[in-house]
């Protein structure tokens, strides 16, 4: 192993944390996440040789993740909302529900049925990027990214509800 | 129910379930294969590349060995038109590897992916579609004014004993079908493989510019 992948694995893990959690958003399945880390662990170590460092190595993998993420695809049946929520590890004890947890399942329900750009938008937000952050990664306006992240809370304050009232 | 308000919680959830990768693991994953689109195009433009080395020096041989003046055009222009094709492809993979290699913001990315792809199937069906006027009109052509008989041919038409006005006409309709497929198949085919995933981007693309 050279010393540049020895440098490369090493960034890596200190933010597999971001891997994870872009898999978890994209993927229902488990195969899938798998899939899709692999390939994010490739597409970056691909990229590696232009990362110069202007900006942190976490911003630029989440800019490798997402990327990779938004233009992988899997059959759709696997994709279906409804695998999104059997698939979801149960958080509620039935005899003694905790409401902050069911609130959470619902948000986490909701942010899952939303479009891959919408997620992606979502992940950064939940980060604390700003919105001229977010709108370098993403490539669209700052002002744009507002109006996009005003819907989609509005989006996910309705649908947050309704999963709610199901749970 | 604000996200605001479940952020810390969300953030939580979302890493719930994830094993931790050791550094052996990410040794492994980085022999793995990739399985994305991109990588597939690679593949197949190595694959046309491949052919196109085997098949431009033995066409090329062809043209110049033959005794047959058809044979010596039919294949000499077979070979030519390889050639350029063959460079196509290896600018469409030098392309290809340079956007691989970077990390634009997501909606350059779909921009450069969807054109990419589009040129592809583009030059893919293009390479395809080459072949078929020199397969057909040219090889007619040039088989109606061959000077010196073809052995091999003439056996086959004397054994099927038919005569000359229905062996053109057979040839003529034989031609236009096997145009008219190829084209529908040619472009069946390019739509089957890679027409839906452009269509999945586009939206993705569309919804971006939405103000």
């Amino acid at each position: 192993m050279d010393y540049k992948e020895k440098d490369f694995i090493q960034l890596l893990n200190q933010n597999q944390k971001i891997i994870h959690k872009v898999c978890n958003l994209y993927m229902n399945w488990q195969e899938d996440k798998e899939d899709l880390f692999q390939e994010i662990t490739l597409q970056a170590w691909k990229a590696y040789s232009q990362f110069r460092g202007e900006a942190k190595f976490s911003t630029w993998l989440y800019r490798v993740a997402l990327n990779t993420a938004i233009t992988f695809f899997r059959k759709d049946k696997k994709n279906a909302f409804i695998d999104t929520v059997s698939e979801m590890p149960e958080l509620t004890v039935p005899m003694d529900r905790d409401p902050i947890e069911d609130k959470t399942k619902a948000m986490y329900e909701a942010i899952a049925a939303l479009s891959k750009i919408d997620k992606a938008i979502v992940m950064l937000y939940l980060e604390d990027y700003s919105y001229a952050e977010i709108s370098e990664i993403i490539g669209i306006t700052a002002n744009n990214i507002a109006v996009k992240m005003n819907r989609i809370k509005v989006k996910l304050r309705e649908a947050t509800l309704k999963n709610f009232e199901r749970i | 129910m604000e996200l605001d308000d479940l952020k810390g919680l969300i953030n939580q959830k979302l890493m719930e379930g994830s094993p931790n990768i050791t550094e052996n693991n990410f040794t492994d994953l980085l022999k793995g294969k990739a399985s994305s689109v991109i990588s597939k195009i690679k593949k197949s433009l190595w694959f046309e590349i491949a052919c196109c080395a085997l098949v431009v020096p033995l066409f090329i041989g062809i043209a110049l060995f033959s005794s047959h003046s058809s044979l010596k055009i039919y294949f000499g222009l077979f070979g030519a038109i390889f050639i350029p094709f063959t460079l196509i492809f290896f600018y469409l993979l030098k392309k290809i590897n340079e956007f691989d290699q970077s990390v634009l913001p997501i909606k350059e990315n779909l921009q450069q992916l969807i054109k990419m792809l589009e040129d592809f199937t583009r030059r893919y069906f293009q390479f395809n579609m080459a072949l078929l006027p020199i397969c057909f009109l040219v090889a007619l052509f040039l088989g109606y004014n061959e000077k010196e008989p073809i052995a091999v041919l003439d056996n086959i038409f004397d054994k099927l004993k038919v005569n000359k006005s229905i062996y053109i006409g057979f040839i003529v309709g034989y031609s236009i079908a096997i145009v008219f497929g190829l084209v529908y198949l040619t472009k069946w085919y390019i739509r089957k493989l890679y027409g839906k995933y452009i269509d999945q981007l586009k939206l993705l693309l569309t919804e971006l510019k939405e103000d």
